[in-house]
């Protein structure tokens, strides 16, 4: 398991920095984000809490190991749940990967809170962690088929051997063999 | 405003987007300066009835095509698992590092 944390202030009120949450994308310093759905949206109408969950497809190219050995392409997809508190002026915002999540999550939340004097606080933390059991597995189902092959590969070496043998020397041990009795 | 993750969605997603920012830009500074409880509920109630009838036949139109778009894209499954796993029906507690910012 690995963390990633960073906290620091936006110069703007809470509120328009809650606006422009819906506006950040597309943006030219994150390219790698190219689409947004919301894909559900709830207001409230006790609590005035607005909940969203968006969809974000993302291009960022995998190094040439993590395709090969994952299959994952191009394209990656991460699920966002956000809720906007405004009685509590708290707003979250969590997302998951969608994408290779058979073996590995990044599990990320965002929370922005009012700071003094009209700024607003910004903490971010991340855990990516692999799915153990599912390495566990693969690792087993590796042994396996290694021991398997192994078996097999042992088997064809012992039949190879014993006709590489039988044609070099059977004639001639035969001959041996008969002379040897006779 | 960003694309939809299929072209086809877009111009809806686009419609939808400007008409719900319209909607919670009007309703943010309000909702926060609500003083009583009772001031927020009725204003909570008659805003919420308001993005209803504002957004919600062209959030209709969107959610169908996206719905779509996602199945296509094979990450229903996806995001059927994501859900099951951390449904996320709440806000997430805060944390100590939330509440002692620096």
């Amino acid at each position: 398991m690995h963390y990633f944390s960073q906290l620091f202030n936006y110069e703007h009120p809470w509120s328009h920095v809650v606006i422009g949450m819906w506006h950040k994308y597309p943006n030219p310093h994150c390219s790698h984000v190219v689409t947004v759905d919301v894909l559900d949206r709830s207001v409230d109408p006790q609590t005035g809490i607005i909940r969203t969950e968006r969809v974000l497809g993302c291009k960022q190219k995998a190094p040439i190991w993590i395709v090969k050995l994952f299959g994952g392409s191009e394209d990656a997809f991460v699920r966002e749940i956000s809720f906007i508190n405004p009685a509590t002026q708290d707003a979250t915002i969590t997302s998951v990967n969608l994408s290779l999540s058979q073996f590995a999550t990044c599990y990320e939340n965002i929370r922005y809170s009012p700071a003094p004097n009209g700024t607003t606080t910004f903490v971010q933390t991340a855990e990516i962690q692999a799915r153990m059991a599912l390495w566990r597995s693969a690792a087993d189902r590796l042994e396996n088929w290694l021991v398997q092959r192994f078996e097999q590969n042992a088997q064809l070496g012992k039949m190879g051997f014993t006709d590489v043998l039988r044609s070099m020397w059977e004639a001639k041990d035969g001959q041996h063999a008969h002379s040897f009795h006779s | 405003m960003a694309h939809s993750l299929s072209d086809e969605c877009t111009p809806l997603k686009r419609e939808y987007d400007s008409c719900f920012n319209a909607w919670f830009e009007g309703y943010l500074e309000p909702a926060v300066n609500a003083t009583t409880p009772e001031q927020r509920l009725k204003y909570s109630q008659d805003k919420a009835a308001e993005y209803e009838r504002n957004c919600g036949k062209i959030w209709n139109q969107y959610r169908e095509c996206v719905q779509k778009a996602v199945k296509d894209k094979g990450l229903d499954v996806l995001l059927e698992q994501a859900r099951a796993e951390n449904p996320l029906k709440e806000p997430p507690p805060a944390t100590p590092v939330d509440k002692n910012p620096a």
